[in-house]
């Protein structure tokens, strides 16, 4: 029970057997991984990337308007809030592309539509489509795996090809003993043996990073850094997954979002950290991982009546890892004023959220234009920004 | 889940749990009809389990969860009086297709059974009008308007045909034209499309997917669908067939247990006749929460959906803490009553499981040194129990 290599070639390999066929195309030198990060509930991202340097920012923010003193400086009139100051790690090794103005291609403030439209990657809601992760894993070739760290398996991964799950559960009453019974009534099943293996395997990873206990305390770290811990020792692990989707809910802040040591801010501190954590213990496997993080849609451009920010359409997102070409803040500023604002209340969108995961799918798989249309169907209209990646 | 665990007739119950899934509403996707869903199940699915499959969906059709679950209540006739009105104050009102694409992929004929885009739009301008009444509440309920500021109670909310919201002149559908009659239009079309071949395909692969195997034999399914087409869907013949096909039965053909029917299993094998209180929490953690799931498909219904290396862990875990709580000191009722825990020889739970002599499962239940709750928790917890 402890042939960790073994068990975790089962876990992207045995699972992976009865994939549909797949499209060759060549592979690329060395191994691209892609980590997605969902922010659901749609994250406030003037709260989280200010535009200080917009004239109409102060007015219309109010007493939730920052100081450019308290941000993280990223010049051209933007700052990190300081929950998000982890991160000038990131921006000063060169590893921090920030984009903002960013929508999916279909108006909807509405939770579910426009996580679905994240997820599934197409222009329009459509029941029943599969995600583009999956298709992504569908297009490549040779050995690779998806992962998902979520409490179900997320809309973006589902599909045809098969994908491991691994839910950040408390694991209390599972004692040696008791797995040890069931590992030996599961050899008996060919069916489903393979899998039992591939769980204990990924329950011994997780557990390694010491993350039940730490998630059972809930920590100084809060609730994200423990689950990108853990996250990030099975991309670390051989033949772990090269598409992984992650997800933190708790960002619909329709009321006190506060301001430096608020709620909103202390969330923004616990992705920062999770980030954080999760390059460090990536090790080696950090120099070829991008990770993006993306929320279904901004807030409302100006307070609510509860201290708040209510759903709205354009927000922000991040591209990190060493394979960003520089840091940058990635932009076609709209402006807040009210002429500028879309539908007199959101920040308006000039950047679909396709054109940044189209361009980073291509540079981080080699993919040619062919193949994201592939992935994201229907979007031939929307050009990938391709010098986001190296 | 309380009437799944304690039925009687725990077939019916099985139905109930197919057809509540096909014809799928979602809270989370639309959280307005949290109070509705039940209702939805008690009122569409259930009093037709026996009946016709025509009037089940139209009764689907015509239920305010399902108006607002797939948008069809603010879909409006582009030419209609409403949109008329609504343009002079410089709104543009229109269709809403969801509804009405949804009703042809994976209601009735499937995604494959023969129809087009303009079938679509022309489905959706037969059904519109169709609606629920108390406009205000009906409006922020489509809306999803402050749910606190409720205007009426649950049972304000009724289907409504609202003439004014509907697209008048002939529609031409699937090939027939459809004369201009109101309401009558929807009746009509949803008529034809429950007798369309195409369905009577659709739902016998469905069907035979679900009880026989996740790849059933072509001729199961045609013989379901024969039958089907027979009887113009009358679900208790359709019913009656899959009891009767050998292939249900029959040992090559196992089916993995999705997680809402595998807890089931579970509480009913234990005796449990009541549900044990966090079941919100259990399904969730199974992933797979009652009306929810995450697309109008509803929840897959095959090994590939649900027996990933997570999901076994997660049943070997609940497995284990259910086990312990039922066998474990007492129980108090909610009328304060203290009650022994349930009474479970675990060597009789050999029984309920099908495996082959000489499996380790016999020696491990008979091995007295290892505590009852935890050879229970074998029993649901390990392979053979997750298949049915």
């Amino acid at each position: 029970m402890r042939r960790r290599e073994f068990v975790l070639g089962m876990c992207a390999g045995g699972l992976a057997t009865f994939a549909a066929p797949v499209v060759s195309f060549a592979r690329v030198p060395g191994r691209g991984r892609l980590v997605f990060v969902l922010l659901r509930g749609g994250f406030d991202g003037l709260a989280a990337v200010v535009p200080y340097g917009d004239p109409r920012y102060h007015s219309l923010r109010g007493a939730m308007a920052y100081d450019s003193s308290d941000l993280l400086d990223l010049g051209d009139g933007f700052g990190l809030s300081p929950g998000l100051s982890p991160l000038s790690e990131l921006w000063d090794a060169g590893e921090l592309a920030v984009v903002h103005a960013m929508a999916i291609p279909y108006r909807t403030r509405s939770h579910f539509d426009g996580q679905a439209i994240l997820e599934t990657g197409l222009e329009r809601p459509d029941g029943s489509s599969d995600g583009w992760l999956n298709r992504l894993l569908q297009l490549m070739d040779g050995e690779r795996a998806g992962l998902a760290v979520a409490a179900g398996l997320p809309r973006s991964l589902s599909g045809d090809y098969p994908v491991a799950t691994w839910s950040p559960v408390e694991l209390g009453v599972l004692d040696d003993g008791y797995l040890e019974r069931l590992h030996v009534l599961y050899r008996a099943d060919r069916a489903l043996y393979d899998r039992f293996e591939a769980g204990l395997q990924m329950r011994e990873v997780a557990s390694n990073s010491e993350m039940s206990s730490e998630m059972r305390g809930r920590g100084r770290q809060g609730r994200i850094a423990p689950v990108m811990r853990a996250a990030a020792r099975f991309i670390e692990e051989p033949g772990g997954p090269n598409v992984a989707a992650v997800e933190f809910g708790g960002w619909d802040t329709h009321a006190n979002q506060g301001m430096a040591g608020g709620s909103l801010d202390r969330l923004l501190g616990q992705i920062a950290e999770g980030i954080i954590v999760f390059r460090e213990e990536c090790e080696e496997s950090w120099a070829d991982t991008t990770m993006v993080v993306m929320t279904e849609f901004g807030r409302t451009a100006r307070p609510n009546g509860t201290g708040g920010t209510d759903h709205g359409t354009a927000g922000a997102g991040f591209v990190i890892g060493p394979r960003v070409s520089r840091s940058r803040i990635v932009t076609d500023w709209p402006g807040l004023g009210d002429q500028s604002l879309y539908e007199g209340r959101d920040l308006k969108p000039t950047l679909d959220t396709r054109a940044i995961l189209k361009g980073v799918i291509a540079g981080v798989f080699d993919l040619t234009a062919a193949h994201t249309e592939r992935v994201f169907p229907g979007s031939d209209g929307v050009r990938p920004i391709y010098d986001l990646i190296v | 889940m309380r009437a799944r665990v304690s039925s009687a007739a725990p077939f019916a119950e099985r139905l109930v749990a197919f057809w509540s899934n096909h014809l799928c509403v979602s809270v989370p996707a639309k959280p307005q009809i949290a109070a509705l869903a039940g209702l939805y199940e008690r009122q569409v699915i259930r009093p037709h389990l026996f009946g016709r499959f025509e009037d089940m969906v139209l009764a689907s059709a015509r239920h305010p969860a399902m108006l607002v679950y797939l948008d069809n209540a603010v879909s409006i006739g582009p030419n209609s009086a409403a949109a008329r009105k609504l343009a002079r104050r410089g709104h543009e009102p229109g269709l809403n297709e969801n509804y009405a694409r949804e009703l042809l992929e994976l209601h009735t004929l499937g995604v494959h059974g023969g129809y087009a885009q303009k079938d679509v739009e022309a489905l959706a301008r037969i059904l519109t009008g169709w609606m629920i009444t108390g406009f205000g509440f009906a409006d922020r309920l489509v809306r999803g308007r402050d749910r606190r500021d409720s205007g009426g109670s649950d049972g304000d909310v009724a289907f409504a045909y609202q003439y004014i919201l509907h697209e008048p002149g002939d529609k031409r559908f699937l090939g027939v034209k459809y004369r201009e009659a109101g309401e009558e239009e929807g009746r009509r079309a949803i008529t034809d499309l429950c007798r369309n071949p195409s369905t009577a395909r659709f739902l016998a692969t469905k069907l035979a997917r679900h009880f026989v195997s996740d790849e059933p034999p072509p001729e199961t399914v045609d013989r379901i669908a024969r039958h089907w087409v027979e009887t113009d869907g009358d679900l208790a013949e359709v019913s009656r067939t899959l009891v009767e096909l050998d292939e249900s039965w029959a040992a090559e053909h196992r089916k993995f247990r999705a997680p809402q029917d595998w807890l089931t299993a579970m509480l009913r094998a234990v005796g449990a006749r009541d549900v044990p209180e966090p079941i919100g929490r259990l399904l969730q953690q199974l992933r797979q929460p009652l009306w929810s799931p995450s697309s109008p498909k509803g929840y897959g219904d095959t090994k590939a959906d649900w027996a990933d290396p997570d999901s076994l862990l997660n049943r070997a875990e609940l497995a284990r803490r259910t086990a312990d709580r039922l066998l474990s000191g007492t129980r108090t009722r909610p009328s304060g009553e203290s009650v022994r825990a349930s009474q479970v020889d675990p060597t009789r739970l050999l029984d309920i499981v099908d495996v082959p002599a000489g499996n380790p499962l016999e020696t491990l239940l008979a091995d007295d040194a290892i505590a009852a709750a935890e050879r229970t928790a074998l029993v649901f917890g390990g392979p053979a129990f997750q298949w049915r």
